[in-house]
Formats: C-alpha cells, sequence, structure tokens
C-alpha cells in the first residue's frame, strides 16, 4: 500500500502491477487531472502530515468496509500543468463491484476531510479552488 | 511557552505560515489566533466576523485534531501546541 503527497509525476503502471495479488479479480484507477478550464497552471498545497494520516485512514476504512484487497492513493503537490496527474488512486478487489465501491468512496472521502487546497493560475493571476463540502466530519 | 500556528491557501498568503508565537500561560486558543491576525486586516476579516468570532466555514486544527471553532475561546494553549487555520479542504 502506497499513500503519499509527492512533487513528482506517478508511474500508475508500477501501481496496477501491484495491485494484482493473489485473489484480485478487478483493479479500478481513479486519475485526476488537471482541466483545461482556462488556466495556466494548478498550484497545489497541503498540511502534509495531517493529508497523509487521513489518507491512510481513508485507506483502511476503505479496505475493511468493501474488502479491498490493495490500496494506493498519491495525490501530488506543487504546481502543475493543464493534463498532468493530480491524484491517483489504484484499488485492487475480488470482484468488480467492491472494486468502484471501494475507489468511489475513497475520492469522495478525500474531497470532504484531507487538508490539501488548489489555486487555479491564470493569465490574471489565480483564484482557490473552492470546498465542495463547508463542514467535513471532525478528522 | 511556545506554540506554532500554521495558516493555509488563502489565510497562509495573508498572515503567513509557521508562525511562532510564545503566548503567556492560560491563553485561549481563539485570543492567539486573533493576535497574530490583527496583523493584516484583510486577513483578519477572512478568518473573523464582526463580533471577531471564527467565521462559520473556517476550519481549526490542534496537533493534528480538528476542533470546533465554537471551543476555541475556552481551549486552553499548552506548550509545544500545533495549531492550523484553514479554509474547507479541496483536493483531490
Amino acid at each position: 500500500m502506497t499513500i503519499t503527497l509527492q512533487i513528482e509525476d506517478v508511474d500508475i503502471g508500477a501501481l496496477i502491477g501491484a495491485a494484482k495479488q493473489p485473489g484480485v479479480g478487478a483493479v479500478v484507477v481513479f486519475d485526476g487531472i488537471v482541466r483545461d478550464d482556462d488556466i495556466t497552471e494548478m498550484e497545489l498545497e497541503a498540511y502534509e502530515a495531517v493529508a497523509v494520516a487521513e489518507m491512510e485512514k481513508i485507506a483502511a476504512e476503505a479496505t475493511l468496509q468493501y474488502n479491498l484487497l490493495h490500496v494506493d492513493i498519491v495525490h501530488r503537490i506543487g504546481r502543475l500543468s493543464v493534463g498532468e496527474n493530480i491524484l491517483v488512486i489504484v484499488v485492487s478487489a475480488g470482484h468488480r463491484p467492491a472494486a468502484y465501491a471501494g475507489s468511489r468512496y475513497i475520492i469522495e472521502e478525500i474531497k470532504k476531510n484531507v487538508p490539501i487546497w488548489k489555486k487555479e493560475l491564470t493569465k490574471e493571476g489565480g483564484r482557490w479552488v473552492p470546498g465542495e463540502h463547508t463542514h467535513g466530519t471532525p478528522l | 511557552m511556545n506554540v506554532r500556528v500554521r495558516f493555509f491557501a488563502r489565510f497562509r498568503e495573508l498572515l503567513g505560515t509557521d508562525i511562532l508565537a510564545a503566548p503567556a500561560e492560560g491563553t485561549v486558543l481563539a485570543d492567539q489566533i486573533r493576535e497574530i491576525a490583527r496583523k493584516n486586516s484583510e486577513g483578519y476579516a477572512a478568518i473573523f466576523d464582526d463580533q471577531g468570532d471564527f467565521r462559520e466555514f473556517v476550519i481549526v486544527m490542534r496537533n493534528g485534531k480538528r476542533i470546533e471553532t465554537t471551543d476555541a475561546g475556552t481551549t486552553t494553549l499548552v506548550d509545544g501546541d500545533e495549531i492550523a487555520i484553514f479554509p474547507p479542504v479541496a483536493g483531490g
């Protein structure tokens, strides 16, 4: 299991390979990328120690709840260009319903509770992306 | 005693981060943050309302654990505390 924040890009192929463990019948990959919303770049900032701890907690919850066999969460920080990977979640399970559900659970929990922020940089300056959840559950 | 205060995202741009403070014994969390935030009126207004209360969307953490902003006025700081103040998260 790899749960990390990193500046460098993600080797998704290597993560998929590691997820193919005995008993695996499905691997689901979520790859969030920088969308071209008329921006030049995106800058990501994290409260690093808390963000990693919270992602580890989410991975453990998902593993238990959906009987996942493997979970990787790699969230990038720093300055990214349009089209670059922001977040890669790789999960594996015995069957596809659990893998899909586990992957969905993880991304939704990350958006609610992991202290990471995104600033879209434009030719005119920059704008912070508003959080979707103003009242996340206490960590 | 010494405490560390960290602001993130827009609050960091306005107030800085990794601020070391040396409050007197018995200082409560909210008072310490108000004192630091007063150095920049825009930063103060981003975090506190006209009554000096935390705005409802502001998130406060003490040593990596979230606390309710309504409890920040009665939470006494302890030597070595790390306080984090930030807007709603937007990762993923």
